[in-house]
């Protein structure tokens, strides 16, 4: 998986500038920066729910010319291959847990019933949520429907999984839930790239870190030499302390 | 009185059953359709053949919304006759009553309800849509499998008040010569001379009939309200 020089303005506004990135599988990558910066924009073109105005993307053997138009047939193919987690969780409200997690392999996959079940609620145990299958979201705590939504999006056995600041509408201790399976997914060497401002948790799962800032990447490497003490961008340095709060008393 | 009521009240209900009803019924069908259609066309997004047809569907809405029921089924009925087209209608443009009747009533229920719908399907969050998207739904598979349940939710009480509504505009029929409920009571008030009583049974009958109605949309928002708490 492929970026190369993506451009992208929203009206006059330049968010991304040249990003070039690529994504090795059985990674995580997580992408760090102010708000604002456009990484959630660089995940949000991974899937194409934002379209990039130039730029090419490289997945597999589908090769994507941004100055040309996409057709529908790619972005359709694109989608299936990635799965997507929001932070407000956009779970569908009329459908049962189980539903939310079958409805995808069901009418787009075109799966039958019976096994998109049964391995809907194999994938549900594993964020441990079996017991809701019969739930509505609305039944759920932040936390429960988060991790329902990384049911959905691992329903579709995507090649990557991308997560849009996955816990940012949580408190500490269902955002700790959600983590919990994440960190259990990386480990397994499912392909994840995260948005995230938990540096903490970035620290610990990250294979990769990629700091975005102003629509440019200004890091894109190794993690504990982006962590280190002595990284040598002293803007990097900055942002970690700021997010860690190491500065409070300053 | 009650010999009146008894001989008047079967005929009433029959005209109910066979006319009122039924024109209720099929407009209704024809119009939630045409609803359905024009809220997605101006909804859509403004390019091309889109541009032409947002602009036919903006005059439609207009069109029905600012003119009077009455005066449309008039025109539709006793106008459109004199509307001559060579090659196509060279006798004019001649409908049958009931014809007539479910053409302007599903205009008319088409243009406010599709109002209804637009507002419904708008109302479902943005964030609906791009997560049908991200798990590579089509466009229409997201449309009738996610956005339009949750949009019934919401449009379900206007729209039941447009079915009570057109219930009741269907006695306009008569002056369209379609046998309907009304209509068949002023045939009896010509021959009994009991006006008072004879309009307060029909009255009465199409007070029942949406009474009905409203009990069964007080059903169907319970038994969604079970199946979908909103979020």
């Amino acid at each position: 998986m492929k970026l190369a020089k993506i451009n992208k303005w929203f009206g006059e506004k330049h968010v991304l500038k040249d990003v070039s990135l690529e994504f090795p599988a059985g990674q995580t990558t997580v992408l760090v920066g102010p708000s604002g910066s456009g990484k959630s924009t660089i995940l949000r073109s991974l899937n194409l729910l934002e379209q990039p105005d130039r730029g090419t993307y490289d997945f597999d053997k589908l090769h994507l010319n941004f100055a040309k138009s996409v057709s529908r047939k790619q972005k359709l193919l694109l989608r299936q291959k990635t799965g997507m987690v929001f932070q407000d969780y956009n779970l569908f409200p009329h459908l049962t847990v189980l539903q939310n997690v079958t409805e995808g392999p069901i009418r787009v996959l075109k799966k039958s019933k019976e096994a998109a079940n049964q391995e809907a609620l194999e994938i549900l145990s594993k964020v441990g949520l079996c017991d809701f299958a019969g739930s509505y979201p609305a039944q759920l705590s932040g936390g429960q429907a988060q991790r329902v939504a990384i049911a959905r999006a691992l329903a579709m056995k995507p090649e990557y999984v991308l997560l849009d600041e996955p816990t940012s509408a949580l408190d500490p201790e269902l955002e700790l839930e959600v983590l919990r399976v994440l960190l259990k997914l990386a480990q397994e060497n499912q392909s994840l790239i995260i948005v995230t401002h938990n540096m903490v948790f970035a620290r610990r799962v990250a294979d990769r870190i990629v700091f975005v800032e102003d629509g440019t990447i200004k890091y894109d490497g190794d993690p504990t030499a982006f962590f280190a003490p002595d990284n040598p961008d002293e803007r990097i340095r900055h942002f970690i302390a700021a997010m860690t709060m190491e500065e409070l008393e300053a | 009185m009650w010999h009146t009521i008894q001989s008047s009240l079967p005929e009433l209900l029959a005209a109910g059953f066979k006319y009122t009803i039924p024109l209720a019924l099929v407009s209704f069908f024809w119009g939630l359709l045409i609803a359905l259609l024009v809220a997605l066309i101006r909804l859509s997004r403004q390019n091309g053949v889109f541009k032409i047809l947002k602009g036919i569907a903006v005059f439609y809405v207009w069109l029905f919304r600012s003119t009077p029921l009455l005066v449309q089924l008039f025109i539709v009925f006793f106008g459109l006759p004199h509307l001559v087209i060579p090659g196509v209608f060279p006798d004019g443009v001649q409908l049958k009553p009931f014809t007539a009747g479910v053409i302007t009533f599903s205009l008319n229920t088409g243009a406010y309800a599709s109002e209804t719908i637009r507002a419904a399907i708008a109302s479902v969050p943005k964030g609906q849509w791009e997560a049908a998207e991200a798990i590579g739904m089509t466009r229409l598979q997201v449309l009738w499998r996610i956005i339009l349940p949750q949009a019934l939710r919401v449009a379900l009480p206007p729209l039941a008040n447009s079915f009570i509504s057109l219930v009741k505009d269907t006695s306009l029929a008569a002056s369209i010569t379609i046998a309907e409920m009304f209509s068949v009571a002023q045939q009896i008030t010509a021959e009994n001379y009991e006006p008072l009583l004879m309009y307060i049974i029909v009255a009465l009958i199409y007070a029942l009939f949406t009474t009905v109605l409203s009990r069964l949309q007080a059903w169907m928002e319970k038994s969604l309200a079970k199946t979908a708490p909103v979020q």
